[in-house]
């Protein structure tokens, strides 16, 4: 009987792995190609959700939403990019961070505004309530899908990345965008296209985290942590490492709900703090 | 033909003799908003210390000034004869002892790790401060008594009257600010300064950089300890509000607001934002919509703040001018 | 005396080798230039010597201390000082607050909080030495970015010799002069090096010869050959690898 729990906290925490994913892997992509750790993005994240919820309860259709979130998120990301990133970049660091923050908390204060600071429910769509029998135990069948629909995308970018000349580009551009400007690329439109393609992503996360999570206004945050948390130990820039990182995080996360409870809010904390013994290097790095 | 010495402290004068007259001039309601704005004044200029002059971005900073808050907010609950120069030291230092121990892991880390870094330090103190209700009383918060202070041959000084409060938090406010403006000029707060400009050169110098930087940060936390223990005392009140993510980044859009270039753009900032809050939020629900935009204004087309628009030395040239 | 003792170095960065036993004496007193084709790991070797990155293997001996792994700071207090090919001053002081930076650190008041800086006369008189020896005097409250590019290099080296260490260590600090300024600042460096320790670290021919007392070669990591300016002027090896049989 114990097993099955096990086994159960497990897919839980793959499922929280793999939507952390998600809205990592767009995330390190940017640092990796622009240097910038992009803290809107969490923001993404959350409007993706909060789409989510508009759409299905104000539209009645789920899946309208998987489309029309990350396509809006999308458009809005490519604009900010273009109108207020690129305009911070010339600041420095700092000023790009500070940018990142002020659009962040801007999001949330605007999502704030519009919805209200109340948690909000959205219902999983009808198709994919219920359970199925797994294991002598019951497993929720939207979980399952969250699961299915995650790697699909994952299958999808990878291919994406992996066999298009894009997706060439870009990986390109990670490793070393100055040879990719000399290569006569045009470097601007490629950061606005992955810049608003992680938007999208990550709001296609928050659509289907949607019925999953709660919605609330501090989405974003939580998100936001877990998400450098990921890209620390996974890497900058590297979307492998972020995989196995986010994976790490969810299991982390869904078993420490389980062992100690009333630490689980803490649990980021000591992930911080355990990244920081295990990668000092990592994050200090010798000037080579 | 005034010199520009003698002008800078004919304006500083000014300056002393309004705030030193302020209750005189201004009515009581004001004066709790002045009181306030000199308390993020001093929080303003203590996270400036590390923005501005040692290149340092806390984003997790409420941490110190929270900690100093609820340190002083159990010094009034459970020791209330305590004197109130000891509780607002023991705030201080519950402050600095906050910073060093964030800064050991912190302080070593460049920019963005050190700004996400501290604002997870941060989370975890707002996660402390939510759960340990038997303390803290959770996101309820605690009441607070104002204390008196007992003043030998002048008897006792009431801080329920805003006067009195208002007073004593701009000596030690002012104490505060003159503590750090002398820490600039000394050899320690040079190297500090050194290590914003070029750290690796100042290492082949022989400068210990971590221990420098933690040094300084230590030495903002304890200002802003001692900031959130006036808070405290100014709001009779202490809850997770001190200590979350809302009051970390209410001081960075302060303090890049007024101007972190300067050594008093943080008080520009905090004056800035308190007079608007206090005048517009009566009006329209979406005043911190409306910072929120105003500070990404700031960033990408006014980075040296508003203080970078106020310029003394055109209206030095302008007073020089009408005396022929 | 050996001053500086290098013992088989090898340093390698995450799978890179760039160093492969480096073996090395520096004699107290001497002018020892360093040459080499670029990529062949001079630079590496000042970093390592200045206590930036570790090596993979081997020690590094300073007046018989084993100063390998040592903190860049603790080894600046040594008595190893060092220059930069790239310009590494502090961009938004003036000339005077640059040197002073440095002094206050030979001072050892780096901790200081009990005095205000402006008003310590022995650190602004110090200062101001080190200026003058330099010859920037006139450009003393310069902001440093208005400074030509030679006389950014002079103040290079005045951080350099600030600290007055026992050994100096140049890396390339004529690069980006022209054939006149060169010719002044080897004139300057002879003169401020006098009874010190030097090493250089040179791609000039013509400064490598009339500085050096003893030259070394180190070619793809390895070191091709060491001995005094004749000797290495005829070393065949060394003629085919670097000199182009000259």
């Amino acid at each position: 009987m114990t097993v099955s729990i096990y086994v159960i906290q497990a897919m839980h925490g793959l499922v929280y792995g793999m939507l952390l994913f998600l809205v990592a892997s767009g995330l390190t992509l940017v640092f990796g190609m622009m240097g910038v750790l992009n803290l809107a993005h969490a923001a993404f994240y959350m409007l993706g959700a909060y789409f989510a919820y508009t759409v299905t309860v104000h539209l009645g259709n789920f899946w309208l939403s998987l489309i029309v979130a990350p396509l809006m998120v999308g458009v809005l990301g490519v604009l900010i990019e273009r109108f207020l990133l690129r305009k911070a970049h010339k600041g420095g660091h700092v000023a790009e961070l500070l940018l990142t923050f002020g659009v962040f908390y801007v999001l949330t204060e605007c999502v704030r505004l519009i919805w209200g600071s109340n948690p909000l429910p959205v219902p999983v769509p009808p198709i994919l309530t219920g359970d199925i029998p797994f294991m002598g135990m019951t497993y929720p069948i939207y979980r399952l899908f969250i699961l299915l629909f995650s790697a699909i995308i994952l299958t999808g970018m990878a291919l994406l990345l992996m066999r298009t000349r894009i997706g060439i580009l870009v990986r390109a551009a990670v490793s070393d965008g100055e040879m990719v400007d000399a290569l006569g690329t045009n470097v601007p439109v490629l950061f606005m296209g992955v810049f608003g393609g992680g938007a999208a992503l990550a709001a296609l996360a928050g659509v289907i985290a949607a019925p999953f999570l709660s919605v609330f206004p501090g989405m974003g945050l939580d998100a936001l942590l877990d998400c450098f948390v990921v890209i620390v130990i996974g890497g900058f820039g590297s979307l492998f490492g972020a995989f196995i990182a986010a994976l790490m995080i969810g299991e982390l996360q869904s078993f420490g709900i389980l062992w100690i409870p009333r630490l689980a809010m803490v649990f980021q904390f000591l992930l911080m703090v355990i990244v920081l013994i295990v990668r000092p290097t990592g994050l200090l790095g010798e000037k080579e | 033909m005034m010199s520009y010495r003698a002008f800078q402290t004919g304006w500083g004068g000014l300056v002393a003799l309004f705030l030193l007259f302020l209750p005189m001039i201004v009515p009581e309601m004001k004066i709790h908003l002045a009181t306030e704005i000199l308390i993020f004044a001093l929080f303003g200029i203590s996270f400036n210390l590390l923005l501005g002059y040692t290149g340092l971005l806390p984003f997790g900073y409420a941490a110190l000034f929270g900690v100093g808050a609820y340190a002083a907010a159990l010094m009034f609950n459970h020791l209330p004869g305590t004197p109130l120069v000891v509780t607002l030291l023991i705030a201080a230092l519950a402050g600095l002892l906050t910073a060093i121990f964030i800064g050991s892991f912190c302080v070593r880390l460049r920019g963005t790790y050190f700004a996400l870094l501290t604002l997870a330090f941060q989370m975890f103190l707002y996660t402390v401060a939510m759960k340990w209700r038997d303390v803290t009383n959770g996101d309820d918060g605690m009441g607070v008594i104002r204390p008196e202070i007992d003043l030998p041959g002048f008897g006792n000084l009431s801080l329920m009257n805003i006067n009195n409060l208002y007073y004593v938090t701009l000596l030690i406010v002012v104490l505060g600010i003159l503590a750090a403006y002398l820490f600039l000029k000394t050899p320690l707060g040079n190297a500090v300064i050194c290590m914003r400009e070029n750290d690796e050169r100042a290492s082949f110098l022989g400068y210990n950089v971590f221990l420098t930087k933690l040094t300084v940060f230590s030495f903002a936390g304890f200002l802003a300890g001692a900031a959130g223990g006036l808070f405290v005392l100014f709001q009779e009140f202490v809850s997770t509000t001190t200590i979350d993510v809302h009051m970390s980044f209410t001081i960075v859009l302060m303090v890049i607001i007024g101007g972190k270039d300067r050594f008093l753009g943080p008080v520009i900032g905090a004056t800035f934002f308190l007079l608007f809050q206090d005048w517009i939020s009566d009006v329209t629900v979406y005043w911190w919509l409306f910072m929120g935009l105003f500070f990404i204004v700031v960033v990408l087309y006014l980075e040296g703040g508003l203080i970078s628009l106020l310029n003394l030395d055109r209206v030095w040239l302008w007073v020089n001018r009408q005396e022929k | 005396m050996t001053l500086l003792r290098l013992q088989e170095i090898f340093k390698d960065f995450s799978g890179l080798q760039v160093l492969f036993g480096i073996s090395l004496d520096v004699t107290e007193g001497e002018r020892h230039a360093i040459i080499g084709p670029n990529g062949a790991g001079k630079s590496t070797l000042f970093n390592l010597i200045t206590g930036l990155y570790k090596p993979s293997s081997g020690n590094i001996f300073f007046s018989d201390k084993d100063i390998t792994g040592w903190p860049v700071h603790r080894i600046a207090r040594t008595g190893i000082s060092r220059s930069f090919q790239v310009i590494n001053i502090f961009p938004e002081m003036t000339l005077f607050e640059n040197v002073r930076n440095a002094i206050v650190s030979k001072v050892n008041r780096r901790f200081n909080w009990g005095s205000l800086l402006n008003r310590s006369e022995d650190i602004q008189e110090e200062s101001d030495r080190i200026i003058e020896l330099i010859g920037l005097t006139d450009v003393r409250d310069s902001p440093v970015s208005e400074l030509s590019y030679g006389k950014q290099r002079q103040l290079e080296l005045a951080l350099t010799l600030a600290r007055d260490p026992v050994l100096i260590m140049l890396d390339e600090p004529t690069a980006g002069l022209d054939s006149e300024e060169t010719r002044a600042f080897v004139q300057l460096i002879k003169q401020v090096t006098e009874k010190k320790t030097l090493v250089v670290v040179e791609h000039d021919m013509d400064v490598v010869f009339d500085l050096a007392d003893r030259i070394t070669v180190i070619n793809y990591g390895k070191v091709l050959a060491t001995g005094s300016p004749d000797e290495i002027r005829e070393n065949e090896e060394v003629k085919e690898a670097y000199l182009g049989g000259k």
